[in-house]
């Protein structure tokens, strides 16, 4: 038998293996046997020194070609089956995102501080420092340094809770106004956010712990008119729209001359409804020039320097803000209440 | 305070602006107005009419009157009141009227016959309380309107907004301002009056700082009776009870001059002498108000030879009060200290008319003004009474009225637009100022005695008269001219902010709790009471004291939690307080963002957080806290605490350390603390956190030379802690150890029952060459050495 016939049955055997084989395996084998270094067509290549001379370059390219065919063929159904594999791992690997995520999710923070935090960045935009006071203050601080002397009968407007050794708990946080003064010096710009204290029955829309954000700025020449524009600056931003203002007498003993600011009405456009008692105005902060007696009290000369100064109730933002309608919620430490700000 | 429209209608004359408008020009210029609300309107359906005929209803208490109405005819009612009777003038409802509360007047028919309308009893239509009879008027036309008893608008002004203005307690201080307002004159509603004769009264002043002034007038004469309907009405439209004539007046007046006034029944006076002094201690007055009131040395009274015989400005005495038969009065118009006024108001709890007004400084120059105006009234409203002698006045020197030096240029600057110097100057003489001119762009001022007790002082307070007269509305904002820098930095603030935010992305709820604790809880939590700053005055026993730590609202939280959820964390920054204070660095410099320490407690700002669970032996929650920890103070170190508090687990308490210092404790709560569940509890020092924060970091090169790794696992006992193995190998390891890190630990077979064993992940290299194999070995050897010398066994 020739050497020809001898490869092409080779060929056609492994060609006949190669197409029934069912596993990479199976393949593994049949290219060992037949392709391999020890294997079949290899002992057939050692007949080739027995092939005379003329025929030896024909004989080459026939074994090549059987060589080609079966790797090819191994190629070809090697590639199947590792793409049907792959198929049939990734068909297992089928899985449920609907099921929750491990982990816990993310707390909240508290709505006041939320609201706290927004107002501090609008502050800090305008040029503001964020200071801060301690919630047991001094009674000089809290009253005499702010013009409210012991017979003034303010003392009586803001009900105080008394401490030990003459201290209370701060009323209000004006004394940060003090401190801030005698901390920057003029000019100056300074909010103060934090918790105050007033002696007072809790009930829906009462709280003898609540938030407030104090602002104070001192320049050379601050006068009304300034006021005017940083107010209405600083509410368009709070609440992201056009709002319009009126200043209108009030007492504070703090500020001469003293203001309630009010902002028209959002619900009537200022018409009169139910919210703003039919004024067509919203009461929303108290405001004013600093006293002299205040900044002198904080070590700046009023004959030099003048300001403005105005209160925010935090707490009450917080409220409008969220549509939250018992104040008692934000101290009640409920989660059912506070996993509602995430 | 309540003002009638009418009535400053009256002292404005020719006013005509709308009640409402009128609330709104007030709110916006001198005080809050809370509402405006119409006061008897359907006063335009009462005319006066005389009753003609009266029959019997049988069996009925009502009767079947015949009334004439003037031109609108005869008319017949049904009355149930006793006094209905022929020939009285009396006050008819007309059908069609609804009276307050909606109470609708027609024709209907009452005990079988046809009533047109109805015949008015005083508090029916608003004017007083009495509901015994139907009113009866002593003179008028029939079919005219009732005189003096008219619709009205009652004004409420917010009483706050008057704290600086002892002026606006009275009806003529509020149209003072509405004629300043309106442009208008105001009337001046006191009689200009000749005090002849001498004083037949002594008034002895103890103390002429508590009492500058006292003046008084002595009646005799007097008819006690009850006042004209007209001056009932007014009373009762501004929510004073109408009483008896002589008493009546005196609120008119008070209510009009914003001074207030007491009479006494002169025949129950002992002595000849009234005294203002202090009270004795324990001395007794039986006030009007039918309490009996025990006095001590800081209250002043007016007493006689017999004792105290009323609260200085606060309430009079029953025992010297005017009674149905008082034939003689002396009526007080007296000045005091609005200090000792409002002390003592506030010691008795009682808060009166004439304490109200007293406290907020009253003008000494006003006592006369209301004597003048009582003597007027009397005469109306006791016919035939005289005055005996003549004013009674005892008057400390009055201080001259100060003089405010403006300038209208700086007055301009405050304001932010020019005013011009006219425009000033109307608006100063409107309110009554006094103005000069004092050379080129400036005025002297001189300030109205009403305004000068305490309200008006300085440049800046005509800034304020100025400027609401002007309407603010009137003003351009416009922008100030500041410097452009950046504010100076709160780094302390922005580190607790960024806590919060790492907190909650940990899973964590912020929570804000009181700063208030009761000594019971305190106690629970074993917080000696004594350690406590103490509140003086709580609202309720359980807020007694202020919290040194935050951990008990915490487990509340955890309580109250726990009834409705099965798993939560929650957490809280807030301050503790602290009695050391007094020069103790730390706390409250750091709080109060300033140097200076004024002996205030310390106030120590500390991170409490809690993980609770239901279910589970609550390993996992300490576990989630103290990786909360690592992630708020990256590196800190758990240690186990020596003793553990009441509410603390005793074998889950740990202290943490950062740097070198313990900066919080971590813990599970006792089981006694936390019956639902598992609850764990991290504290921490947020201000040692801020202090102890490591600066930015720096980059260093990266590692040239591979490094390599090797395992190792020691047996130890189970109670033997991972972290003190650790720490072993890491003593053992030098500069090529870079890491040690934990593998895991295992129990159970084949180990024995007593042991585990412990792996842990060894990384070694050094910076400049590839370690070699003898290298590592070393490393490894002298590590296994250092095990076995603390007597543990290696697992190979």
């Amino acid at each position: 038998m020739s050497l020809a016939v001898t490869l092409q049955e080779l060929k056609e055997s492994a060609l006949a293996r190669i197409a029934l084989a069912t596993s990479l395996d199976e393949l593994e084998t049949i290219r060992v046997e037949a392709v391999g270094r020890k294997g079949v067509l290899a002992n057939a290549g050692k007949e080739m020194a027995k092939v005379a001379k003329e025929e030896r370059a024909a004989m080459g390219q026939l074994l090549n070609a059987v060589k080609t065919a079966i790797e090819a063929a191994l190629e070809e159904r090697t590639g199947a089956f590792t793409a049907a594999a792959l198929e049939q791992r990734l068909d297992a690997e089928w899985m449920d995102l609907t099921v929750p995520a491990p982990g816990v999710k993310p707390g909240a923070l508290h709505p006041v501080t939320q609201v706290q935090r927004y107002l501090e960045e609008v502050f800090t935009s305008m040029g503001f420092a964020v200071l801060s006071g301690p919630e047991v203050e001094t009674e000089w601080h809290n009253f005499d340094a702010l013009n409210i002397p012991p017979t003034h009968p303010a003392r009586d407007m803001q009900d105080t809770f008394w401490l030990e050794q003459g201290n209370l708990l701060r009323t209000h946080t004006s004394p940060v106004q003090v401190r801030g003064m005698k901390r920057l010096g003029a000019p100056l710009r300074m909010i103060a956010p934090g918790r105050v204290f007033r002696n007072e029955e809790v009930d829906p829309s009462h709280e003898h712990t609540f938030y407030q954000l104090e602002g104070m700025m001192v320049d050379r020449e601050v006068s009304i008119a300034h006021m005017l524009y940083f107010m209405q600056t600083l509410l368009r931003e709070i609440f992201q729209r056009e709002v319009t203002v009126r200043l209108r007498p009030g007492y504070f003993p703090f500020v001469e001359p003293g203001f309630e600011l009010d902002i028209q009405c959002s619900l009537c456009g200022g018409a009169g409804c139910a919210v703003c008692k039919q004024t067509g105005w919203v009461e929303l902060l108290p405001c004013g020039l600093v006293h002299p007696n205040v900044l002198r009290a904080g070590g700046i000369d009023p004959a030099e320097w003048n300001g403005f100064a105005f209160g925010l109730g935090l707490t009450r933002l917080a409220m409008m803000r969220y549509g939250i309608d018992d104040i008692r919620l934000l101290q009640s430490g409920d989660l059912r209440f506070l996993n509602q700000f995430r | 305070m309540k003002f009638s429209a009418n009535w400053i209608t009256e002292l404005v004359p020719g006013l005509a602006v709308e009640p409402r408008e009128l609330g709104t020009l007030i709110t916006t210029k001198t005080a809050e107005c809370e509402g405006t609300e119409a006061y008897a309107p359907f006063l335009e359906q009462v005319r006066l009419v005389r009753v003609v005929d009266v029959k019997a209803i049988e069996g009925s208490k009502n009767v079947y009157a015949t009334i004439d109405a003037g031109p609108l005819g005869m008319k017949n009612v049904v009355c149930g009141a006793p006094n209905c009777r022929a020939g009285i003038l009396a006050a008819w409802v007309m059908p069609g009227a609804e009276l307050s509360g909606g109470k609708k007047i027609g024709k209907a028919k009452v005990s079988g016959h046809e009533s047109e309308g109805m015949l008015a009893a005083g508090d029916e239509i608003g004017v007083n309380r009495e509901h015994d009879g139907i009113l009866e008027f002593s003179e008028g036309t029939p079919g005219e309107r009732l005189a003096g008893i008219v619709p009205d608008h009652v004004i409420e002004i917010d009483n706050k907004s008057l704290t600086h203005r002892p002026d606006l307690w009275g009806h003529h201080g509020m149209a003072r301002e509405v004629a300043a307002i309106t442009g208008m004159a105001l009337r001046d509603p006191v009689p200009q009056v000749s005090w002849d004769g001498a004083p037949v009264l002594k008034v002895e002043i103890e103390d002429t700082e508590l009492c500058p002034r006292y003046s008084a007038l002595v009646f005799e004469n007097v008819t006690i009776g009850p006042s004209p309907l007209w001056l009932q009405y007014r009373l009762e439209a501004i929510g004073l009870n109408p009483i008896s004539n002589i008493v009546d007046v005196t609120n008119f007046v008070m209510a009009e001059l914003a001074q207030p006034t007491h009479a006494f029944d002169a025949d129950l006076l002992k002595g000849e002498t009234i005294y203002v002094r202090r009270a004795r201690a324990g001395e007794r007055v039986r006030a009007l108000n039918d309490e009996e009131y025990a006095l001590d040395e800081q209250a002043l009274v007016i007493a006689d030879a017999g004792g105290a015989e009323a609260i200085a400005g606060v309430i009079g005495g029953r025992p010297t009060g005017i009674h149905e038969g008082t034939k003689r009065v002396v009526l007080e118009s007296a000045n005091f200290q609005a200090a000792s006024i409002r002390k003592t108001s506030s010691r008795l709890k009682l808060r009166t008319d004439a304490s109200m007004r007293f406290e907020k400084a009253q003008d000494p120059r006003n006592t006369v003004r209301a004597l003048a105006r009582c003597w007027e009234l009397f005469q109306v409203v006791s016919p035939g009474i005289r005055m005996v002698g003549g004013l009674i006045d005892n008057c400390a020197p009055m201080k001259d009225a100060p003089v405010i030096r403006l300038e209208l240029d700086w007055l301009n600057r405050k304001i932010g637009r020019v005013v011009e110097r006219g425009e000033v100057v109307r608006i100063l003489r409107s309110l009554e100022f006094g103005v000069e001119e004092a050379g080129a762009g400036v005025l002297t001022v001189t300030v109205p005695s009403w305004r000068a007790t305490k309200d008006v002082s300085i440049a800046e307070d005509l800034v304020e008269e100025i400027g609401r007269m002007i309407g603010y509305s009137s003003i351009p904002p416009q922008p100030p001219l500041v410097p452009a820098a950046p504010p100076a930095a709160s780094p302390e603030r922005e580190f607790q902010y960024a806590l919060r935010l790492q907190v909650a992305a940990q899973g964590f709820t912020e929570v804000y709790n009181y700063s208030f604790l009761s000594e019971e809880r305190a106690a629970r939590f074993g917080f000696a009471e004594a350690e406590h700053v103490h509140v003086l005055n709580p609202i309720a026993s359980d807020q007694g004291l202020m919290r040194v730590s935050l951990i008990p609202r915490i487990v509340q939280n955890i309580e109250d939690n726990a009834r409705h959820m099965g798993e939560f964390r929650l957490f809280e920054i807030g301050n503790e307080v602290h009695k050391d204070g007094a020069g103790a660095a730390g706390g409250a410099r750091a709080a109060s963002g300033d140097g200076a320490s004024d002996g205030l407690p310390r106030q120590i700002p500390h991170l409490a957080a809690a993980v609770f669970s239901k279910e589970g032996d609550g390993q996992a929650g300490l576990f989630e806290l103290k990786r909360l920890a690592e992630v708020v103070a990256p590196g800190v170190e758990v240690e186990r605490a020596d003793e553990a508090r009441g509410f603390e687990h005793p074998k889950r308490v740990w202290r943490l350390r950062w740097q070198g210092e313990v900066v919080g404790r971590l813990f599970e709560l006792h089981p006694s603390q936390c019956e639902a569940g598992r609850g764990a509890v991290l504290d921490m020092d947020v201000e040692a956190l801020y202090r102890l924060k490591p600066a930015g970091a720096r980059h260093k090169a990266l590692r040239r030379f591979p490094v390599s790794e090797f395992d190792l696992s020691v047996l130890t006992p189970l109670r033997e802690e991972v972290g003190v193995v650790r720490s072993l190998i890491v003593r053992q390891g030098g500069e090529q150890v870079l890491g040690v890190e934990f593998v895991r630990q295992y129990t159970g077979a084949p180990l024995a029952e007593d042991e585990k064993s412990v792996s842990f992940r060894v990384t070694v290299g050094a910076a400049d060459h590839t370690l070699a194999a003898e290298e590592i070995t070393a490393v490894r050897e002298g590590m296994i050495e250092a095990v076995k010398a603390a007597g543990y066994q290696l697992r190979m």
